[in-house]
């Protein structure tokens, strides 16, 4: 039988994973773009959010290298 | 026949090693697409640079992880006690199925899962070899069928929303520039793919090997894939990724939608994320199969008329056939290896001349690296692949300053 189970908890993990990482980048790159991108609190956010992103990519990589694991 | 004339344990596994390692190589430009189309269509890196980076990823990646599987089908065909024997001629004529069928849909340009052609080249080959009984049909669907269905559905709704996400928190004064600013975050997620791609990919072929050489008694029961195993496998899927399907590329990067920025992350960072949840989380999902999904989810949430559901229909019925495909080749592969020596001389010849055949082919209507670059884009040309086969006047490149004004500007 299929593991339904296995197969919701994919789904989800996978949605929140993308939507977190392209959330905090587009962010980012909103807080960047945006009226005042010099102003000290503006450029902070966004270094916050693009650290989100870095955090998450080498999450990712943690999770492929088994030494790691 | 008489004994003298079968092909000896020496020989056949030489055999199977120089095809499992074929195989690796067609693996790797069938699948450089599913990580490198987005960054390559959106101008992101440069078609070089990116195959580079996912040749140089899958090379660490299959050093990093060479933890192989203990059996060669997972399940699929009934293997070791109480089952049958896989035997070193089954998995010479799987992979002769499972090469075949990965080279015709390169040159189609048509991403599809070259786990489920190697599945389906052995399921053919044990099924002659030994019969329907030693295949386990709810493994099929459990493994390959449900999942088949259920990996693009997963990573397009995921890529869709992901996609609806970046372009709403974006939007306002200078949307377009700002976008253009995913292209930085598109190497990373990129990369990330290709990794998993490394780490994942190469562990096929070294497992066939390893289980292959033990079956022959050159190797310990049980024991892992010796270092000259890993290396090569290494070097045959980074070698593979490094050429390039570019068909594939163009397919996946301006064929079926083409990517923004924005779409392309989007994409990238859904295709990531279902690979690894499904990974550590007991869900098997075939890496082609998510990054096809992603990219027309991508397109979805841009705009819904900006998906080609002709191209994506043609690569869902490819993936329909691709295990009865495989198998059919290699069916009959097997039943002319049963012949003998002579029988094995005539698969290695026609698997040989095959892909030579496909090789030429391919040089009649070429893509390269030239052709899949951002400026040079002929998007209508996934469509006429299959029908400008056999039509040798058709040149796929067009001078470049036609080829611009279809280029999509918002």
């Amino acid at each position: 039988m299929i593991d339904w189970a296995a197969f919701a908890l994919v789904a989800t993990v996978s949605l929140v994973g993308a939507t977190l990482l392209v959330g905090f980048a587009s962010l980012g790159i909103r807080l960047l773009g945006g009226e005042s991108p010099h102003s000290f609190g503006v450029r902070a956010g966004a270094i916050a959010s693009f650290s989100v992103c870095v955090i998450g990519v080498a999450f990712g990589v943690y999770l492929l290298v088994p030494t790691f694991n | 026949m008489s004994e003298s004339w079968a092909v000896d344990a020496p020989l056949m596994v030489t055999l199977v090693i120089a095809l499992a390692l074929f195989f690796d190589f067609t693996n790797g430009f069938h699948d450089t697409a599913n990580s490198m189309a987005t960054p390559i269509a959106t101008g992101a890196l440069k078609p070089k640079v990116a195959v580079s980076i996912a040749a140089v990823l899958n090379l660490v990646g299959a050093f990093l992880s060479t933890e192989v599987a203990r059996t060669i089908s997972g399940g699929l065909i009934r293997e070791g006690n109480g089952g049958i024997q896989i035997t070193p001629q089954m998995i010479f004529a799987g992979l002769i199925g499972a090469i075949v069928w990965n080279l015709a849909t390169w040159l189609f340009g048509l991403p599809s899962s070259s786990s489920h052609a190697l599945f389906g080249g052995l399921v053919g080959a044990v099924i002659v070899g030994a019969g329907f009984g030693a295949i386990n049909p709810t493994v099929l669907v459990d493994k390959i069928v449900l999942p088949a269905l259920l990996a693009p559905l997963i990573a397009c709704s995921v890529a869709f929303l992901a996609t609806k996400l970046a372009l709403a928190i974006t939007s306002g004064p200078n949307a377009q520039q700002n976008r253009a600013r995913f292209r930085y975050g598109q190497t990373f997620t990129a990369s990330l793919v290709s990794l998993a791609h490394g780490t994942n990919d190469a562990q096929k072929t070294m497992g066939i090997v390893t289980l292959t050489l033990i079956a022959a008694g050159f190797q310990a029961s049980g024991s892992g894939p010796a270092f000259w195993v890993i290396a090569v496998c290494a070097l045959a899927i980074a070698l593979g990724t490094y050429v390039g399907g570019w068909r594939i590329i163009r397919t996946l990067g301006t064929g079926i939608t083409q990517i923004t920025p924005a779409q392309g992350f989007a994409a990238e960072a859904a295709t990531s994320a279902a690979i690894l949840a499904s990974s550590h989380l007991g869900f098997a999902l075939s890496t082609t199969q998510v990054a096809s999904g992603s990219v027309i989810g991508a397109g979805l949430g841009w705009n819904r008329s900006s998906v080609r559901w002709r191209v994506a229909g043609r690569i869902a019925m490819a993936w329909l056939i691709t295990l009865p495909t495989a198998a059919v080749v290699a069916a009959v592969a097997e039943l002319v290896a049963r012949l003998g020596f002579w029988g094995v001389v005539v698969d290695v010849c026609a698997v040989t001349g095959v892909s030579i055949a496909m090789f030429a082919r391919s040089r009649r209507h070429r893509v390269d690296a030239a052709s899949v670059a951002p400026g040079t884009r002929d998007v209508a040309a996934p469509m006429r692949d299959a029908a400008s086969i056999g039509a040798s006047s058709h040149r796929a490149r067009r001078p470049q300053s036609a080829a611009r004004g279809t280029v999509r500007t918002r």
